[in-house]
C-alpha cells in the first residue's frame, strides 16, 4: 500500500473472512447447541443431529434459492407454491413414466414458473413482492388443477429413496442440500454472475452503468429460485410418497426466515449462502430441542416467531456498531 | 466581532472573548477504533458570526460537526453554548439546545408541503389536539417573510428546486429557534445564481444574531461571506484567522501543509477523432450539439448546472437516446446505444452522482473497482481473485487511494478516495474514451490534484476525455478545448488559447 496510514497488512484468506463475517450468526448457533445439549441428553447424539439435518433439508434448499433473490433486494413469495407444482408433477409423471423423465420435467416446470417471475420483475418492472405474490396464488392453482384436488400416490421405489435413503450414513436429502449449498456458494462467491448479484442488490443503477446485464441477471435469479424450489419439491415428494397439491404451503415464509436469521440483508447486497445455512440450522435446532423437551407445538410457534425477530434485531445492532 | 487574530497565528495564542462567544468548544478529541480523527480541537463562534470551517476531506470536519450535532460523542473536550456546558447525546439534544446542522443531503419529507416540513416534529395543535393548520400557515408565512424566502409553503417540497428545498430546511432550523446553524457544503448542490440567494439568506441570519458554521470546498465562497475561518488538517486545528487578515494561499497552505502549485500544461498533441457529435439533439435535454474529441484530447463541457452538459455525457455513454443528429465513435455511427454497447466500444463513464450511480454501498473496495471489467479477470465465468487483487493493488498505489485494506467497505472511505475508486473502475475497462462528469465534486484539494494529474496522464496515453465540470479552475487547467453550453445549446467552442474565466462565464450565462 502506497500511503502512510496503511495498517500492517494481514494476509487473510477470503474464506476465513467470510466465516468471520458469519461469526455472529455462527456464535448464536454454537450457543444454541450448547444450551440444547444441556436441556436434553438426547440432543447431542448422531442420530438426532442427522435427523435435524434431514428435517431442515427442504426449507434449507428453498432458502438457498431465496438468498439469491434477497441479495438482489428482491423477494420470492412463490417458492412454496412452485414446490407444490413440482411435487404434483413428479407424482403425476411417475404414474406413467420413469424418474428419468419425471425429475427433469418437474424441475424444468419449476424453472419456467421462476422465469415468469423473473420476466415480470426484471423486464415488466413489477415489484418482486407483487409479482411473486401473484405467482404464489397462480402456481398453487396449477397444482390443484393438475391433481383435481386429490393427492397422487407415489409408488416408485427408487424415487422413495431420494427422500428417505442414506449414503454412507448421511440422509440423501441432506446430501442434496449440501450439493445445492456448495454449488450456490461457488456461484455467488466465485463467478462474475455471483459478483453481479451482489452489485445489483447493492446499487442497481451503478451496476447497470458498469455494464452489468442487470435485467438478464435479475430474471436469472428468479429462475434459480424456481429451479431450487423444484429440487426441494423432489425431496418433499419423495419423503411423503404422495403428490399433494397443498405441498409447501407457507414454506416461503420459513425460507425467508432462514435467510434473514442467517444475516442476509433484506435491503440487498449483503449476505451469503453460508449464513443462510446457519440460519436454517438455528431454526431447525430450536424446533428439535423444543420437540425433544415435549413442548406443545402451538407454543413452539411462539418461540420461532420470537427467535426471528430477536435474531434480526441483534444483527441490525451489530451492523450499526460495526461501522 | 470578537476574538480576532493575526495572520498565520497558531491556535494557542488566540485570545477568545469568552463573554461574547456563542459556541465555545475546547479540547475535542475523537477516535474511531483507535484511529484518532480529532486531536484536541478548539472552535469558537460568536453570535452573528459566519465561521468557515475548511480542510481536506478526511481532515475531521464531518466528525467535528457530528459531535456538535449530537451524532457522535466526543472522547474528551467540552462544548459550551452561551457559557452553558452541553452534554449532547442525541441529535435531539443538539436541536433542543439550539444547534441545528443542515447536511448536504437534505432531510425533508418529499410528499409533505413546505409548511408541514417546517413543523414536522413540533406541529401546532388546536385545543382538541388536532393539527392547527391556520396557526401553522400563519407562522410559516411570517417566518418566510422574515427570512425573505419567496416560496409557496403549501406545495409539496418534491416540486421545489434543490435550492428552494435548502431554504425550507434552513427555515425549519430557524423555527426550532436555532442559535447555531451549521451548513455542511450548502453550495455544493447549487449553481452560482442560487448561491447568491443563499448567501443573502445567510446574511439575514447573521443580522439576527445567529452563529453560523459554514463548510465549503470553494475558497472564493469562504472569502466572500465568512468573518473568521478555522482550518483542520489530519484532525488538528492548523489555523484560525480573521478572514480579512489572510489570503487564499495561506488557507491552502494550512489545509495541505504544502504550497499548491499551479502549472500550465501546454496543449497536447492529439490524434484522430474519437468522439464526434454532429448536430446531436435529445428531447428536453440538449439541441444541435456539435463538437469532437480527438485521441489524447481533453474537452471540457462548461456551463451552469442544468445547461444540458451531463445529458450530453449520458448520450455518449448510451444512457440517453438522441432523436436527431449523429454520434460517431471512432468514425462509426452509433445509432442505438446502451452502456454495455458503449463500454464495448471503449467508452467509460464516471457519473457526477457518486452515491446514487457509482458506489456499490456496503461492498468492498475491491469489488467496486472491478465490477465494470469483471470479464477481464474471469475464466469460464469464475473471477480470478489473484488477478483481481493484483489489479486493485496496483490501482490503489497508482491513484494513491488511502484505505486500510482493499476489503474495506467503500462507504468507509472519504469522498476523494471513493472518487479515485470510481476512476479505477473506469480504468479497469481500459477505456479509449472517458466521460468524466464532475471529476472532483466533493473531493478535497489533495485528491483533486491527483485526479488532475491522472486525467492528464490518461490524455497523454491517448485516451479521449470528455470532462464535464462546473469548476472553472479545473476547466482552464485541464481542457484543450472548452465547449460552453447554455440552456441545452452550445454557445461557444473555445480552444485553450481563447478560454478564460471571462469568455466561459459570458458564454455560459449570457450566451454571447
Amino acid at each position: 500500500m502506497a500511503n502512510g496510514i496503511a495498517s500492517p497488512q494481514l494476509k487473510v484468506h477470503p474464506v476465513v473472512l467470510t466465516i468471520w463475517r458469519q461469526a455472529g450468526v455462527a456464535t448464536a448457533l454454537v450457543l444454541l447447541v450448547v444450551v440444547a445439549s444441556f436441556l436434553s441428553d438426547r440432543f447431542l447424539t448422531v442420530p438426532n443431529l442427522l435427523n435435524v439435518l434431514r428435517q431442515v433439508s427442504i426449507v434449507g434448499i428453498l432458502a438457498v434459492g431465496m438468498t439469491f433473490v434477497i441479495l438482489t433486494k428482491g423477494i420470492d413469495l412463490s417458492v412454496g407454491s412452485i414446490l407444490g407444482v413440482s411435487v404434483v408433477l413428479f407424482a403425476g409423471l411417475l404414474e406413467t413414466g420413469s424418474m428419468a423423465t419425471a425429475i427433469p420435467l418437474g424441475i424444468a416446470a419449476a424453472m419456467v414458473l421462476g422465469l415468469i417471475n423473473g420476466l415480470g420483475v426484471a423486464f415488466a418492472g413489477i415489484p418482486p413482492f407483487i409479482m411473486t405474490l401473484g405467482m404464489l396464488s397462480f402456481a398453487r392453482g396449477i397444482a390443484f388443477i393438475y391433481t383435481g384436488g386429490t393427492p397422487i400416490p407415489i409408488l416408485d421405489e427408487g424415487f422413495y429413496n431420494l427422500g428417505n435413503g442414506y449414503i454412507v450414513g448421511i440422509p440423501i436429502p441432506t446430501l442434496i442440500l449440501f450439493a445445492v449449498l456448495i454449488v450456490s456458494g461457488l456461484v455467488l462467491g466465485k463467478t462474475a454472475f455471483g459478483r453481479s448479484v451482489y452489485a445489483i442488490g447493492s446499487n442497481e443503477d451503478a451496476a447497470r452503468l458498469s455494464g452489468v446485464p442487470v435485467k438478464f441477471y435479475t430474471a436469472l435469479v428468479y429462475v434459480i429460485s424456481g429451479g431450487v424450489a423444484g429440487i426441494a419439491g423432489l425431496v418433499y415428494a419423495s419423503q411423503l410418497s404422495v403428490g399433494t397439491p397443498i405441498a409447501g404451503q407457507t414454506y416461503e415464509l420459513d425460507a425467508i426466515a432462514a435467510v434473514v436469521v442467517g444475516g442476509t440483508s433484506l435491503f440487498g447486497g449483503r449476505g451469503s449462502v453460508l449464513g443462510t445455512f446457519i440460519g436454517t440450522l438455528i431454526i431447525g435446532v430450536l424446533a428439535n430441542i423444543l420437540n425433544l423437551m415435549g413442548v406443545d407445538p402451538f407454543v413452539q410457534q411462539l418461540f420461532k416467531g420470537a427467535l426471528i425477530v430477536v435474531a434480526v434485531f441483534i444483527m441490525t445492532r451489530s451492523d450499526r456498531s460495526g461501522r | 466581532m470578537p476574538a480576532l487574530s493575526r495572520q498565520g497565528i497558531d491556535k494557542h495564542t488566540i485570545e477568545f472573548n469568552v463573554a461574547s462567544s456563542l459556541l465555545s468548544a475546547t479540547g475535542l478529541r475523537k477516535s474511531f477504533s483507535n484511529n484518532p480523527v480529532l486531536k484536541d480541537v478548539d472552535l469558537s463562534v460568536a453570535p452573528g458570526e459566519i465561521h468557515a470551517l475548511v480542510g481536506e476531506n478526511g481532515a475531521g470536519k464531518s466528525t467535528l460537526i457530528k459531535i456538535l450535532a449530537g451524532v457522535h460523542k466526543a472522547d474528551a473536550g467540552e462544548i459550551k453554548l452561551a457559557g452553558r456546558k452541553l452534554v449532547l447525546k442525541t441529535p435531539q439534544d443538539a436541536i433542543a439546545n439550539g444547534i441545528v446542522v443542515i447536511h448536504q443531503e437534505l432531510s425533508l419529507a418529499p410528499h409533505l408541503s413546505a409548511e408541514e416540513n417546517i413543523f414536522l416534529g413540533h406541529f401546532p395543535r388546536t385545543g382538541f389536539g388536532t393539527l392547527d393548520r391556520t396557526a401553522m400557515r400563519t407562522t410559516t408565512r411570517q417566518l418566510l417573510e422574515r427570512l425573505k424566502i419567496e416560496i409557496d409553503p403549501t406545495i409539496p417540497v418534491a416540486r421545489l428546486s434543490i435550492a428552494q428545498q435548502q431554504m425550507i430546511e434552513i427555515a425549519k432550523a430557524i423555527s426550532f429557534n436555532a442559535r447555531l446553524l451549521v451548513l455542511d457544503e450548502p453550495t455544493a448542490v447549487l449553481d452560482s445564481g442560487r448561491v447568491d440567494t443563499l448567501f443573502e439568506l445567510i446574511g439575514r441570519l447573521r443580522a439576527e444574531g445567529i452563529g453560523i458554521i459554514f463548510i465549503s470546498h470553494h475558497l472564493d465562497e469562504v472569502f466572500r461571506i465568512s468573518d473568521r475561518v478555522s482550518v483542520l488538517r489530519d484532525g488538528q486545528l492548523t489555523g484560525v484567522a480573521d478572514i480579512t487578515s489572510i489570503n487564499k494561499d495561506w488557507l491552502i497552505s494550512k489545509m495541505i501543509g504544502r504550497k499548491f502549485e499551479r502549472h500550465d500544461a501546454q496543449a497536447r498533441a492529439t490524434g484522430e477523432a474519437a468522439v464526434e457529435l454532429m448536430a446531436l439533439s435529445a428531447p428536453g435535454a440538449f439541441e444541435d450539439v456539435t463538437f469532437s474529441v480527438a485521441k489524447g484530447e481533453i474537452v471540457a463541457l462548461a456551463g451552469l448546472i442544468g445547461a444540458g452538459r451531463s445529458e450530453v455525457g449520458e448520450a455518449i455513454y448510451g444512457l440517453r437516446k438522441p432523436n436527431a443528429g449523429a454520434l460517431r465513435i471512432f468514425g462509426k455511427d452509433v445509432r442505438r446505444s446502451n452502456p454495455r454497447y458503449a463500454a464495448a466500444k471503449g467508452v467509460a463513464y464516471v457519473s457526477e452522482d457518486r452515491k446514487a450511480l457509482g458506489l456499490l454501498a456496503n461492498r468492498p473496495v475491491r469489488e467496486n473497482a472491478t465490477i465494470a471489467a469483471l470479464a477481464r479477470f474471469c475464466r469460464l465465468g469464475f473471477v480470478g481473485i489473484a488477478k483481481e487483487k493484483a489489479f486493485v493493488g496496483s490501482s490503489i498505489s497508482e491513484l494513491d487511494i488511502r484505505l486500510a485494506s482493499m476489503e474495506a467497505n467503500i462507504a468507509t472511505l472519504s469522498g476523494g478516495n471513493q472518487q479515485k475508486v470510481m476512476l479505477a473502475r473506469a480504468l479497469a475497462t481500459k477505456p479509449k474514451i472517458l466521460v468524466f462528469d464532475e471529476p472532483t465534486r466533493g473531493v478535497d484539494i489533495g485528491a483533486k490534484r491527483e485526479i488532475y494529474r491522472f486525467i492528464e496522464m490518461l490524455a497523454s496515453e491517448g485516451v479521449a476525455i470528455v470532462m464535464i465540470s462546473s469548476e472553472l479552475e479545473e476547466v482552464l487547467r485541464l481542457a484543450d478545448q472548452v465547449v460552453v453550453m447554455r440552456q441545452g445549446r452550445v454557445t461557444a467552442t473555445l480552444p485553450k488559447s481563447e478560454a478564460s474565466e471571462e469568455t466561459i462565464m459570458r458564454a455560459a450565462s449570457i450566451g454571447a
